[in-house]
């Protein structure tokens, strides 16, 4: 293997795991504030990435100026969702019901998304969609460049949040324990769909970044929602430190076994990382007791 | 909810317990008399395969119902077992020169014991994870049928030799096709009915309702979680295979789709996951809407939207599903079931006299 070929692949893996690290930490949002697997958040990647496509063809504008409507809309989706949805199933049988209900809701965004813009392969045509530039040999495109960047700033706003803020201190007390965090006089209910409306935002940013560098279709959501589950189980549910960490690594060692196996069986590393992970340490590498509990 | 009827009858009158039995074995009798009448009274081959495809989902709904019912863990990767089910039938015939039955037995045994790592790997930890690995495990499957070409057939698919001689004609297939699909269906249904009402039953019914309570009882929670697993991978497989040899052609993006899983989550939930006539019943529902939505709208994605919305609205209002729903309607009718027993104090005392008189006697023989 040569120097800069490695070095590429690293480099496209750092790329691609930042990506991955911010759609993680919403599915890590999601599970900590009310303990529901959402499978439909890559159905929501997929549906911003339709929303900034469709922003471009209309408007002739940059897809980055799309955010300015779909983050807000996302936000209030996720806490719409939340109060509506979510919150009416029993607690009882929550977790297996809420992957169910959000199953349901992606294949209603698939089915819509087919339905409004047909299932043909879309791409964005930009300015600068062929510009790269050089870096010890490795070539760098500037539109992954930029995805990487917008999901780098926004990991960073979203861990400040939860770290500095009041708002954020509330969120990680319900996601530590809901009924403690009620006692001190949090109002776990509605801090709960505010995390669910961030956790759908990060679908909103991650989205975007998508549709700068990649052809999309209706059902390309299912290709992402796989290496993303791997992601949180490896990283432990629940932890999103945990799944910063693992995206990052899923995303180098897919990035690096492209070399000597081919795109195909590349992706299979994800699933390999995720039974080997079950297998040797269920609760993930990074979950603390939270994992363990369900 | 079958206890909570039985419950009710329990209590209620003698004529009560024998006049449900009744209707219950006048319903089963009626059941079995439809199907096997199905062949005959439908007007032409499409039917006869609508009912088919309708069977086949009601034996891959009841398969997925020994793990989803019993326990109620939710697994939305089934079509994983039913896909591997119908390709190790194929290529045992193709590659192996299998006779096809002996195949789809086969078929099943090997899924069975591919079950049995994957069952380990995702039961040790409780529900979410058991999710995760079931869907990744149908992607992981997709990726690797799709891209194994040289074995699989590939994305260009496996055409599977008829079971039957060539002079057997397409309504008479069906016809076979149709009483396989019923006899496989009895036997899963059996097999269903004979666990829930075994000690291994009440174990895995514990598990649902709690399962930190079943364990702390002393129920080998994860040992039961991965028999009942196993078992329901092994049935799912046979369902596959023999839909295999039945459609004759297997396409890795159609086996292992997880909309198959879904349909399978989605019809046992429908008619309830406690009953024993749940899934088939939601088979039937859901198999009959399908395919009319095909007939009428063709293959768009309407049929998406509509199978996602239905999904949603059973989880949300229904999660028990219309059996249990047309039971508390029922009960609701009959004379109502008291919590507090309708033996007197004193009624309750002279039976437990004379038990221990028995006792007495039994021992008086034994000195």
């Amino acid at each position: 293997m040569s120097g800069p070929l490695l070095l590429q692949s690293l480099v496209l893996g750092v790329l691609l795991g930042g990506l991955y690290a911010l759609l993680a930490a919403g599915l890590t949002l999601y599970f900590g504030v009310m303990r529901v697997v959402m499978i439909a958040h890559s159905a929501f990647l997929i549906l911003a990435a339709y929303l900034a496509w469709f922003f471009t063809r209309e408007t002739g504008l940059d897809p980055l100026l799309s955010l300015v409507f779909t983050v807000p809309l996302f936000f209030g989706a996720g806490v719409l969702m939340q109060r509506l949805l979510i919150s009416r199933l029993r607690p009882a049988t929550l977790t297996m019901m809420s992957v169910l209900l959000t199953f349901s809701i992606a294949l209603v965004i698939e089915g819509t998304l087919g339905f409004a813009f047909s299932g043909t392969h879309r791409r964005i045509r930009l300015p600068y969609s062929g510009a790269h530039f050089e870096l010890f040999g490795a070539s760098i495109a500037v539109v992954k460049l930029i995805g990487f960047g917008l999901a780098g700033f926004s990991l960073v706003a979203l861990y400040l949040l939860l770290k500095k803020t009041r708002f954020g201190q509330a969120l990680r007390a319900t996601m530590q324990h809901k009924d403690a965090a009620q006692l001190v006089g949090i109002n776990t209910d509605r801090v709960a769909g505010y995390g669910f409306g961030l956790g759908l935002a990060t679908a909103a940013i991650g989205g975007t970044a998508l549709s700068l560098d990649s052809t999309i279709y209706p059902s390309l959501h299912w290709h992402w929602i796989g290496p993303l589950m791997a992601v949180i189980v490896v990283g432990g549910l629940g932890s999103v430190p945990g799944a910063a960490i693992a995206a990052m690594a899923l995303g180098l060692g897919q990035s690096l076994l492209q070399i000597p196996l081919g795109t195909t069986w590349a992706q299979t590393f994800f699933y390999v990382a995720l039974f080997a992970t079950l297998m040797l340490r269920p609760q993930g590498f990074f979950g603390g007791r939270l994992a363990q509990r369900f | 909810m079958r206890s909570d009827s039985e419950l009710v009858t329990g209590h209620g009158p003698r004529g009560g317990r024998t006049a449900v039995r009744a209707a219950r074995l006048v319903g089963l009798l009626a059941l079995i008399a439809l199907v096997i009448a199905f062949p005959s009274m439908a007007p032409d081959s499409f039917i006869l395969s609508v009912g088919v495809v309708i069977m086949s989902y009601a034996v891959l709904a009841t398969s997925w119902n020994f793990v989803g019912g019993f326990t109620g863990y939710v697994s939305l990767g089934h079509a994983s077992y039913s896909g591997l089910g119908g390709y190790a039938t194929a290529l045992l015939i193709l590659r192996a020169d299998v006779n096809p039955w002996v195949a789809m037995i086969l078929a099943g045994l090997i899924v069975a014991a591919i079950a049995v790592p994957v069952g380990i790997a995702s039961l040790r930890v409780r529900g979410a994870s058991f999710v995760i690995v079931s869907i990744a495990l149908v992607l992981i499957l997709l990726l690797v049928f799709q891209s194994w070409g040289t074995f699989t057939g590939g994305s260009n698919g496996l055409r599977i030799p008829r079971p039957f001689s060539d002079d057997v004609l397409r309504p008479e297939q069906h016809e076979r096709f149709f009483y396989l699909h019923a006899a496989l269906l009895a036997v899963a249904l059996l097999c269903w009915w004979a666990i829930n009402r075994s000690r291994f039953g009440i174990g895995l019914k514990a598990i649902r309702e709690d399962e930190d309570k079943a364990q702390s009882l002393g129920v080998p929670t994860f040992a039961y979680k991965l028999v009942v697993f196993v078992i329901s991978a092994f049935f799912t497989a046979l369902a596959g295979g023999l839909y295999a040899l039945w459609f004759g052609f297997l396409d890795p993006i159609f086996q292992f789709s997880i909309l198959v899983g879904a349909y399978m989550v989605l019809m046992s939930l429908l008619g309830g996951i406690r009953s024993l006539f749940g899934p088939l019943l939601g088979a039937v529902i859901v198999g009959y809407a399908m395919e009319f939505f095909k007939a009428q709208y063709g293959d768009t994605q309407a049929h998406l939207i509509a199978m996602g919305a239905l999904l949603g609205v059973v989880v949300l209002f229904m999660p028990d599903g219309i059996i249990p729903a047309l039971t508390n309607l029922v009960n609701r009718l009959r004379p109502q079931a008291a919590s507090i027993r309708e033996l007197s104090a004193a009624e309750l005392a002279e039976q437990r006299r004379e038990a221990e008189a028995a006792d007495d006697t039994k021992e008086e023989v034994h000195r």
